[in-house]
Parts: C-alpha cells; structure tokens; sequence
C-alpha cells in the first residue's frame, strides 16, 4: 500500500466532438495534480477494459449526445459483472434533472452539470479517494 | 472623416471631459479601471470621433452592398428580406425530427437544418449506437430516412442546411431533389463544408471536401457548397478576432483548394459562407460580423484578385452561444439568447438559430424550441431593429471596435498564413482546447461574471428561478429498436444486384481518385446504407483520422 499513491482518473465521453468540458476538467484535474488518462469516445465494454488496463481509481464520463439513464447504468453493470469495485464513476455534462435521482439511486454521487467548479471535481475526487483499498 | 479643426475642438473638448470624469472619481473616491471587452481588446469609457478619424466613410465603411460590405452585403438589408430562421432540429429517427420540423415551418420556421445526419460511420444496430442513437441528432443509415426525413416538404419551397458535412447524406439530398423533381440548377441550401489539409497531389484527390466544392460550382450553381464553421470553436472560449481568422484563414484554404482544380475563383467565392457565433459581449459581437465582413471582402479581392462582386461577400448564418448557457437557473438562459441574437440581427446575419433555455439540462422540448422561434420572430417583428440597415453602424465606438478586431484579426492571420496548413489547422484546434480551459479558470475565481453560477446563485430551496413546471424531453430507447427494423426492411426490400453493382461502383471511383460525389449519388439510389458506404471507403483508404472532423465521418 502507498500512501502517497497519486490519483488516476481515467476521462471518456459518450461521442466524439463538441468535447470542451472534457477537456477542461482532463486540464484542471492535472494542475490539481492528478493523473488522468484521456480516453476519448468509448462506450461501456471498452471503458471497463480501459479502466482496469490503466489501473484507475475513476472513470470520469463525460455524457452529452447519449441518455445517461442508460450509459451509466450499463456502466456500473459490467464493472459488477467483473467484481470491480474499486473504480468509482463520476458523471458530468448533460444530464436532465429527473435523470439524477436514478442515477443517484445506483451509486453515483458525483455528477457535475454545466456550471461546476473546476475546483469542485477536484475536491470530489480527493475526498472521494481512498488511499487504503485503490491501486 | 473629420476637418482637422473639428478634430482639435474635439480634443480640447475631451480634454475638459476626461478632467471632469478625474474629479467624480476623486469625490467618490473610486479607482478607474482598465476595461476590455470580452476578448481581451482595450475599452476606453466613451468614444469620439477622434477614435475613427483615420477611417475613409468611402473605403472603409461604404454603403450596405458596397465594398468592403462592412454594413452588410446587400444594399435594402432586412427591408427586403428577413434573416431565414432556421433553427437546429435532430431527434430521435427521421420519423420524429420530420414532425418536429413540419410543426416548426408551421409555426414560422423558413429553412431546414437538421444535425446528426451521417456523423457516425457505422449503421444503427452497431452497439456503439446504444444510448444515443436519436439523441444527439437524427439517425440516418439510408436514403429511405431521408425520403421520411423530408415527407411533406417540398425542397424548393425551403433553403436547405446540413450540418456536418457527410458526403454520403449529402449525395441522399441530391437524390431526393431528384426524386422530387427539381432541377439541380433550381435546388438552393448549404452543406457545412470546409476543406482540411489532406489528400492526394495538388489538387489534393480523394479530400470529399474539395470534391463537394467542385461538384456544387459545375452542377449546382445555388448551393452553398462551403460554410466555414468556427461557430463550434468559438464556442469553445477563442476570442473574437481568433474566431474571424480562423474563419477567413479556413474559407481561404478552402478557395485556394479548389482553385487548385483548374476553376475560377468568381466561380467558387460567391457560394462560400460561413458559420458563426453570438457570443456575450455584445458590442464586440455586433463589431465583429462588421470587421469579419470587411476582412473577407478584403481578403478575396486583394489576394485572390476575384473580380465578380459576389466573390467578395461574407454570407452567414450564427447560432447563439451555448457554452454561457447555465443549468442552474435556467430560465436566465431566454435572456441571455435574446442578447445573442439582438447582436447578430445588428450585425447583418443572413440566417440564425436561437439556442434554446434548456439545452444545457436536455434536447430542446417542442415549447423551449418554439420560444427560440418566438425570439426571433420577436427581434424581427416588433423591436424595429430590423427597419434600419446597420443602425449601430457610425457609432463612434462600434466604428473603433471594428477596426481593432479587423486589425487584431488580421495580425493572427497572417501568422496562420507563415505555417504550414497542417500545423495552421492543429494550432487552430489547440487553441480551442486551450482558450476553453482559461475561460472555466476565470468563471471559477469569479473573474468572468456568469449570473446564476458566480453571481445572484441560489441554492436548492432557496427559490429564485427554477424550471418551474417546464418539461424535459425524454430519451426514447424505442428509437434505436425502430431504427433497427427499418433498416433491416430497406435491405430486403432493395434490388440487390443494384446494390452490389453500386458498391463496385462506389470502390472504383474511391480507387481512382475521381470526384466522388456522382457515384456517391448512385449508390445511395442503391439504398447502400451510410455503414456499408463506409466500409467500401475503408476498403480502398484503410481506417480515416477523424480527429480534425471532431470525430465524425465528414469529407470522406
């Protein structure tokens, strides 16, 4: 176990193009310094084989075209199908207000909708970090 | 402009007032401030005609439809004809967006723009497709959604804009033209095209884009065959003079390609436009279109010595900013869209979508698009802006922020012109990825206002403005499911030794280099579907490198 293991994010998003915010918050987490591998364009099978490839302790998803009531849902599916339980998901982009509640109600917590602070991501993903059980 | 005594009376004038403006601010004891607009540019308190006097009226400003255009490119301006009101349409299948675009003309819409067609290469049951397939845009795999896209609406009737520049749904609008009965000479609309640096020799073979302008200029002399897109750029956080270089730098690469094809330049310029956005500043905005204007004519008349008037017009359609529209509060946005599209209205725009208040929660609902529609209808009925032509045009500090941004401009330009296309074309995109950051940098220290997130916030609970009993549109697993079907069905139902000879068809022209679009044309009459076409392409080139087309399967 390292103590001072350094948080790895792993950022994808639900389409190519109009990619602003992902890049933004990939910037802002780095300055903060925190690892994130940009990932681009993936849908769930590849994200989840991508997180565990890199080793992450997240796995930011950026949602604009798609419906997250099912890209998130079919995420956290196959990170159950394989055991994994030590990468968390942050949401963020798009994402209608009825919408949270389901999202809320399968686990996630983070999800960030236009009009977040940089700084409140950062602050998520380091209280949300636990350095005991990740990496 | 002005007699050189007026001009020293003005001084000392200024003199007086600026000694005046000292002693306000010493009773109240308050700081001056430096003040830009929102690029970055020096903003003085007032202007006076000392700002604009080394502009010649003649050669700088001149009449609406006189060169250099800088108030506009027509002489009568809106008094003879209104901006088209063309707002983005694209949900669901070609079923739902065709509803929703038929019950916008009836509510006054007057062109056709329609995003999503043709942006992925794969067909719908591609499990890439799960989840969006219908949200962000319509799904399109074959001619026959085109067909259904465009029940009921007579091509001649509307000026038709594709977003995205995919050339095998392009060929689909051809061929439904075709099938309607209209006359490729008589057919009028826009695709978003724009040339980027790839392709064979130098007239750059096998790039769809310089094949697009080439097809249109000999076959279709009403189409608008490129529309330079920096809206999305800009939109991304570069500033305004960036977004008029980058503009005039990509329509020049674009001419220049196209040239490069043994035609006329007076053959290509008049059909180029160009694709821009309203941003927040609105004097810097309304002074932007003018100095983007100036520069353009200047631009195709001086360096590519176009001779035919047409040539020299900067046409363009805006669509207001969405990156300053907020979640929170979100009725705040109707206002703010409003501004946007007041600045592009005095601005001369020749075509507008107005973003609509809940697109940063959802996919427009049929009320929050018809209110987009009511804006314009609004700026364009009863404010009266829309009965003088360029009516901020000779204001002292519009004239001045318009030199400024044209010089701004055309400092940045001529840097893009130093380097090679390439590395033009990818500093271009860097600087998006960059500005974009630095603009969340200053919303986040609260240097850049943004009511509703750094300013007047309310929390939950708190009241304010929320959505109150607004809708949010759904997303409609069902869409995917049906797509699927029809699809499915089309490729029964196709005559199938047709669709084979298309595709060998299809292979050898990618092969031999030839312009693409009239076989293009005939295999989507073959209902190939967009994933098979791709497919073929690939078969010839090997995978495309999307990065410079966002991701998405245009130009090829």
């Amino acid at each position: 176990m390292e103590l001072n293991k350094k948080i790895r994010v792993l950022l994808v998003s639900d389409s190519p193009g109009h990619a602003t915010g992902y890049y933004v918050v990939g910037k802002g987490l780095r300055e903060a310094g925190i690892e994130v591998i940009l990932g681009g364009f993936q849908i769930p099978p590849q994200i989840v084989k991508s997180a565990v490839q890199e080793d992450v302790d997240f796995i930011g998803y950026r949602i604009m075209d798609g419906a997250p009531e099912i890209l998130v849902p079919r995420l956290v599916e196959l990170l159950k199908e394989r055991s994994i339980r030590d990468i968390q998901i942050i949401v963020g982009g798009i994402i209608p207000p009825p919408i949270v509640p389901t999202l809320k109600g399968i686990g996630i917590e983070g999800i960030f909708t236009p009009g977040t602070k940089i700084s409140d991501i950062v602050d998520y993903v380091r209280s949300h970090f636990d350095a005991g059980t990740s990496g | 402009m002005f007699k050189e005594e007026i001009l020293k009376e003005i001084e000392q004038l200024n003199k007086g007032y600026e000694a005046s403006v000292k002693e306000v601010l010493k009773k109240f004891s308050i700081e001056e401030k430096e003040m830009t607009t929102l690029s970055g540019l020096p903003l003085k308190p007032i202007y006076t005609p000392l700002d604009i006097k080394d502009n010649n009226y003649v050669e700088d400003i001149s009449s609406p439809g006189s060169y250099p255009f800088t108030r506009g490119v027509t002489p009568t301006g809106y008094r003879t004809k209104e901006w088209t009101i063309r707002q983005v349409v694209g949900l669901g299948t070609a079923e739902e967006t065709n509803e929703r675009l038929k019950y916008l003309f009836k509510q006054g819409q007057t062109g056709f723009s329609v995003c999503g067609m043709g942006y992925q290469p794969y067909e719908s049951g591609d499990e890439r497709s799960f989840g969006i397939l219908g949200k962000g845009g319509v799904w399109i795999d074959t001619l026959a959604d085109i067909e259904t896209l465009f029940d009921g609406i007579d091509m001649s009737e509307i000026s038709i804009n594709q977003i995205g520049f995919s050339i095998p749904v392009f060929a689909m609008i051809l061929a439904e033209a075709e099938r309607q009965g209209i006359d490729f000479k008589n057919l009028s609309g826009t695709i978003q095209n724009c040339v980027f640096p790839f392709g064979e020799g130098p007239q750059m073979r096998g790039n769809g884009s310089v094949d697009i302008s080439e097809y249109c200029t000999k076959n279709l002399p009403r189409w608008n065959h490129t529309s330079i897109s920096v809206r999305n750029i800009r939109d991304e956080g570069i500033s305004a003079p960036q977004e008029i270089a980058f503009g005039v730098y990509m329509g020049g690469f674009t001419l220049q390609s196209v040239i490069a094809r043994n035609i006329d330049v007076d053959e290509v310029a008049p059909r180029i436009s160009f694709f821009l956005s309203s941003e927040n500043d609105f004097l810097e905005e309304v002074a932007k279109f003018r100095a983007m204007r100036r520069l353009w004519a200047r631009t195709v008349k001086e360096r590519f010595n176009a001779r035919d008037p047409r040539s020299w017009l900067m046409r363009f359609h805006t669509q207001t900013t969405a990156i300053n529209l907020t979640a929170q509060q979100p009725l705040n946005n109707v206002i703010r869209s409003t501004i946007h599209a007041l600045a592009a209205v005095l601005g001369g725009a020749q075509s507008m979508s107005v973003n609509s208040f809940d697109e940063a929660l959802a996919i427009p609902t049929r009320a929050s698009a018809t209110l987009s529609l009511r804006t314009q209808q609004i700026i364009g009925h009863e404010s009266g802006v829309a009965n003088v032509i360029d009516p901020l045009g000779g204001s002292y500090c519009i004239e001045s922020l318009t030199n400024q941004l044209e010089q701004k401009a055309l400092e940045t330009l001529k840097e893009l012109e130093d380097m090679e296309p390439r590395k033009a074309y990818k500093y271009i995109v860097d600087q998006g990825k960059e500005s974009g950051y630095l603009r969340q940098k200053a919303i986040d220290n609260n240097e850049r206002a943004m009511v509703g997130v750094n300013r007047f916030v309310v929390r939950e609970g708190e009241g304010g403005i929320d959505l109150g009993n607004t809708d949010i549109l759904g997303y409609d697993p069902v869409w995917r499911d049906k797509q699927i079907e029809r699809l499915d069905r089309v490729k029964k139902k196709r005559d199938p030794g047709k669709a084979e000879k298309a595709k060998k068809l299809l292979e050898d022209a990618y092969r031999n280099r030839i312009n693409i679009i009239g076989p293009m044309v005939e295999a989507v009459k073959a209902y190939l579907s967009i994933g098979e076409i791709v497919e073929i392409r690939e078969k010839v080139y090997g995978p495309a490198d999307l990065s410079h087309v966002w991701g998405c399967y245009f130009g090829m």
